[in-house]
């Protein structure tokens, strides 16, 4: 459906709701009638476009909520069944409620624009991350009943390596064997880069997805154009909805066409629509050639190969490289599917012990696959925000409270003139409603401010960010939001104005500034609330300050500075000789630009891409295939351990003759994680090693040891690393290092020169220095980070304000009191003190129960902490000064106007 | 007496004199009574889906219109815009036949008026 479609029905299905407004015997006679109507005339008003359209919507329901009211309670004629009276007075005096509130709001406009701004940031807030938690984690996967599907892994328990991808003949006897799926289909478990050629324009960078030709079926979303794989489909390829609209424009005469994907012909034959997104970067193995989010085109996966088949053309059982995606059965679960697939790799063991023993399957959600990583954050924001929300309602609720103390002779009066509690209480919820209709609205403006600016900072890797958009769910959530909102914060004006006495409140009349002692300790109680809150709130954000500090303090074992990286897809070389050539005269040039120190280049470099792993054979050690050890396998040429500034711990670095082809001792280097891990205690140098069990596999000899590198993330632990000498073996699309004397950027255009003077036609992208890198993939540790310091300023802020307002009121209610300290001879230090010291006494009882708080919550933070404890003594310690400097702070200005009484005054007043 | 029951009814609103004037032509369905309407005034009296109803429901109870049966419908000179036998006819009554008589000579009274004092060119005093 497209979004015009849906629009359509969703404003149909406003308009059918707004009908029950009517009575139920007119709705009888006319309700079909009007539906109709008004749903042909929307299709009139739409073909004048999406502006009138809306306009038309808003009127319609307007007047058909409107009417249907007259129609209930003010009808003409007597053919509705007659409402009863009290029905009608009803809405007359909730209108005249609503006029009311409308009357006081405006004249107090300082008093209605502060409370309905905390209010309106309370409320924008929680939607704009409700609508995140709402996009990404709570919205079904755009499959069909995307509850019946499930994410298939195989079980490395000898590695304790739970979520592996599956290898091809593993995955035909998992989809024959199994009796809880109803079809099991596989998917490459990353993304290849590709080049994209249609004849006509420039060729394109494109990432493929190779998936089985039933995938889509299983998926169950059919194509916007043309057809899906078919099972014996070869060359021939489906669109992303986003490369037919960048690419062809969205020509519906694309099917049929031929491209070149990688020079190989292949016919279009089908168009995904433009929701869908398969496979999710998060249903992605760990390895993967390169950081992409989303595929642009699929091709059928066909198991032919190397990767695939064996000589003798059975599949491939030891090479892991399929993700796999099932449905179960009607009425069978996760759990018992998860066990039929354990059962069926029990028997894979017993039957190929080489490589299957110890291998066990996992099976979980789709769901949860793909946005599982994200839930701790978000949820963590969202906690946050509610925090915010409520410090914000107990803010208003003062307000109010405040408030209705000064109208407690008006109230006195409607009292004695006769009104019930009930109607007195009525009326404050109504105030309260429509103070946080007003916040409502404003939420709402701040959540169409707010959601872009979220999405902008929101790391790329996020799940579904590109979803997050403010719709009716969310809009549904702000308005009960903003309901709840008022009735809370109107409860204590309303219960104290249902509770006033009548006779206190008429001889008070002109002044009535003081409140009972109940009601001051309700007053202070809110106070304190909301600086507990702020507490928690402050902790969390302080805790993810120092995460932070931390993570970027961790050393990543190379030299981040003055280093210039970017990646290149080598030109299309016949052999392995013409592939040397080319790399050798690349790094010459790059060798020759001016400022440069040195250059190298790597398969995968850190924190700027993902990872390939192999096992390893050691020589002298018996070990049976499945449990091999797993190590990161990365390929360096020219100086890269130099360039990187990485160390040589034992041994040597690779020479010019280690990376002649046909080397007699062909040499790798490890790094000090596999050394510590495989030769404990050991030298390692001159030992051998070979590449996966296959016996035909050529020995390496070790000639060093290089330092490790944090190489996922700064956050994981160093794994275990080989290098080979990529002129043994060149790589198509490595990453190039480049250490310069001075500022790397400044090199860019003479490194770009220098690629290009070896071939020009040489793609080169992703540019960027390490430190820009380095920053990048922290992105979403800042993100969390951000939202949570605006979080914590925010609540430092509205708190502040809380205690500023409170602290005013009780120093004017103590005037009287002052005047006589002052009389009997109180000094200004004296009052000072007084007041500033019932300030503190506020600010530490809320930091007491704050501080409290944060003991039982902060644990639930430790996902997101890096290198500081939850029970940070530091930040605990931090935490209580602040907030009782600013508790402090606000009572400043109030406690100047009480050093300022002049007894006299003050004493005549009394 | 009929005519006085007409008098009774006066004055009509806007809306509902205008979808008396549109049925006096033919039996119309909803839609065709508002398109008919917006034709004519729609420019000076927006219409509203929902007024148009509440309208059309005023005067079925009034007995100034009525609904037309299905069978009905072949009988008389009806236009028939879409083949659509879910939708409800509408036929002016004879009462809604003099009520609207009465209201015009009203309004003509009026708009005399009105001319007599140079409001409106034409006037004679």
């Amino acid at each position: 459906m497209t979004s015009g479609q849906s629009r359509m029905r969703l404003a149909a299905r406003l308009h059918r709701v707004m009908l029950a407004a009517y009575p139920a015997a007119f709705r009888r006679r006319f309700a079909a009638d009007i539906q109709r109507m008004f749903e042909a005339r929307l299709a009139g008003a739409r073909g004048r476009g999406r502006g009138a359209a809306a306009v038309f919507v808003a009127l319609e329901c307007a007047d058909v909520a409107w009417g249907g009211l007259l129609e209930r309670f003010a009808p003409v004629a007597s053919h509705a069944s007659p409402t009863p009276r009290k029905w009608r007075m009803s809405v007359e005096t909730t209108m005249a409620d609503v006029r009311f509130a409308f009357r006081l709001m405006r004249r107090s406009p300082l008093f209605t624009a502060l409370a309905m701004g905390a209010l309106a940031l309370g409320i924008g807030a929680t939607g704009a991350i409700f609508a995140a938690v709402n996009a990404v984690l709570v919205r079904p996967l755009p499959y069909a009943r995307p509850a019946e599907l499930v994410m298939v892994w195989s079980n490395n328990t000898n590695a304790a390596l739970p979520r592996n991808p599956v290898s091809a003949a593993d995955y035909v006897d998992l989809q024959t064997m199994n009796r809880s799926l109803a079809g099991l289909e596989a998917a490459q478990s990353f993304f290849a880069p590709a080049q994209f050629r249609d004849g006509a324009g420039e060729p394109l960078s494109i990432q493929t997805s190779q998936v089985t030709a039933g995938m889509f079926d299983l998926l169950g979303r059919p194509p916007v154009l043309g057809r899906l794989f078919q099972p014996d489909d070869q060359n021939v390829v489906l669109l992303s909805y986003g490369l037919w609209q960048r690419r062809f424009g969205g020509d519906r005469a694309v099917i049929g066409r031929t491209v070149d994907i990688n020079l190989q012909p292949a016919t279009i034959v089908g168009v995904m629509p433009a929701d869908f997104t398969f496979p999710y970067r998060t249903m992605l193995g760990p390895s993967g050639f390169s950081r992409a989010q989303f595929a642009d085109v699929w091709q059928p996966l066909v198991f032919q190969g190397r990767f695939y088949q064996n000589a003798d053309g059975s599949l491939v059982r030891q090479v892991r490289g399929l993700g796999l995606v099932g449905r179960v059965k009607d009425g069978v679960t996760t759990s018992q599917a998860s066990e039929d697939l354990s059962t069926i790799a029990a028997s894979l063991a017993k039957a190929y012990p080489a490589s299957n023993a110890g291998w066990d399957a996992t099976v979980l959600p789709l769901h949860e696959q793909a946005v599982g990583t994200a839930k701790p954050a978000l949820l963590l924001l969202l906690g946050g925000v509610s925090l915010l929300w409520l410090i914000g309602c107990a803010n208003v609720a003062n307000l109010l409270l405040a408030r209705s103390v000064a109208r407690r002779n008006e109230v006195a009066v409607r009292r004695a003139l006769g009104a019930t509690r009930w109607r007195l209480a009525r009326q404050s919820i109504v105030e309260g409603l429509v103070l946080s209709a007003g916040g409502g609205i404003g939420g709402v403006l701040l959540l169409y401010a707010g959601i872009p600016a979220l999405v902008a900072l929101a790391p790329p890797d996020t799940p579904r960010v590109s979803s997050i958009t403010p719709d009716l769910t969310v809009f549904v959530f702000m308005f009960l939001l903003a309901s709840a909102t008022g009735i809370l914060t109107a409860l204590l004006p309303a219960a104290s104005a249902a509770q006033s006495d009548v006779q206190a409140g008429l001889k008070d009349a002109g002044r009535g500034t003081t409140l009972s002692p109940a009601r001051k300790r309700v007053r202070a109680a809110l106070v304190v609330g909301e600086i507990a809150l702020a507490v928690l709130l402050t902790t969390g954000a302080m805790l993810l300050v120092r995460s932070f500090v931390s993570v970027m303090g961790v050393d990543p074992g190379f030299s981040v500075d003055r280093l210039l990286t970017f990646q290149i897809n080598a030109p299309r070389l016949p052999n392995p000789a013409a592939f040397q050539e080319y790399y050798d005269r690349m790094f010459t040039a790059l060798d020759a630009v001016p400022g440069v120190a040195a250059t190298g280049g790597t398969t995968r470099v850190p924190l700027g891409s993902t990872n390939v792993t192999t096992q390893v054979s050691i020589e002298g050690r018996d070990i049976p295939a499945a449990q091999l050890p797993e190590v990161e396998f990365r390929r360096a040429l020219n100086n890269y351990f130099v360039a990187m500034g990485m160390p040589m711990l034992r041994g040597r670095s690779f020479t010019r003759e280690d990376g002649v082809l046909g080397v007699a001792q062909p040499a790798c280097v490890i790094n000090q994680a596999m050394q510590q891990r495989l030769f404990p205690g050991e030298d390692p140098v001159g030992r051998r090693v070979r590449v996966g069990p296959n016996p035909q596999a050529v020995w390496l000899t070790i000639v060093g040891v290089v330092g490790d590198v944090r190489h996922g993330s700064l956050e994981e632990m160093p794994k275990s690393e080989m290098y080979i000498s990529g002129h043994l073996s060149p790589p198509s699309a490595p990453y190039i290092a480049v250490r310069s004397h001075g500022d790397p950027g400044a090199l860019a255009e003479a490194v770009r020169r220098a690629v290009w003077s070896v071939d020009a036609q040489t793609p080169i992208y992703d540019m960027k220095t390490m430190a820009a890198m380095r920053s990048e993939s922290v992105a979403e540790r800042r993100f969390v980070l951000t939202l949570a310091t605006v979080f914590g300023v925010l609540a430092l802020f509205l708190a502040t304000s809380g205690v500023y307002g409170v602290m005013a009121l009780i120093v004017s209610e103590r005037t009287p009191e002052v005047g006589v300290r002052v009389a009997l001879g109180a000094t200004r230090t004296d009052i000072l003190n007084l007041v500033v010291g019932q300030s503190a006494r506020l600010g530490l009882a809320g930091i007491g129960i704050g501080v409290a708080g944060s003991f039982v919550l902060a644990p639930l933070m430790s996902s997101q902490l890096f290198g500081v404890q939850p029970l940070d003594a530091a930040t605990f310690a931090i935490v209580p000064v602040i907030l009782l400097a600013a508790a402090i702070l606000a009572a400043v200005m109030p406690a100047r106007r009480a050093m300022q009484v002049d007894p006299v005054v003050a004493l005549r007043n009394n | 007496m009929p005519f006085r029951a007409a008098d009774a009814l006066l004055p009509l609103t806007p809306i509902a004199f205008e979808i008396l004037l549109a049925l006096l032509e033919e039996d119309l369905h909803g839609y065709a009574v508002l398109q008919q309407v917006e034709q004519r005034v729609g420019r000076t009296l927006p219409l509203r889906t929902g007024t148009l109803y509440r309208a059309l429901a005023r005067l079925l109870d009034t007995g100034l219109i009525e609904e037309i049966d299905a069978g009905d419908r072949a009988a008389r000179t009806v236009k028939v815009h879409e083949d659509d036998e879910r939708r409800r006819y509408y036929r002016v009554t004879p009462l809604g036949r003099q009520t609207a008589k009465a209201e015009a000579l009203r309004l003509e009274d009026q708009v005399s008026a009105a001319r007599a004092r140079k409001l409106l060119p034409g006037g004679k005093r």
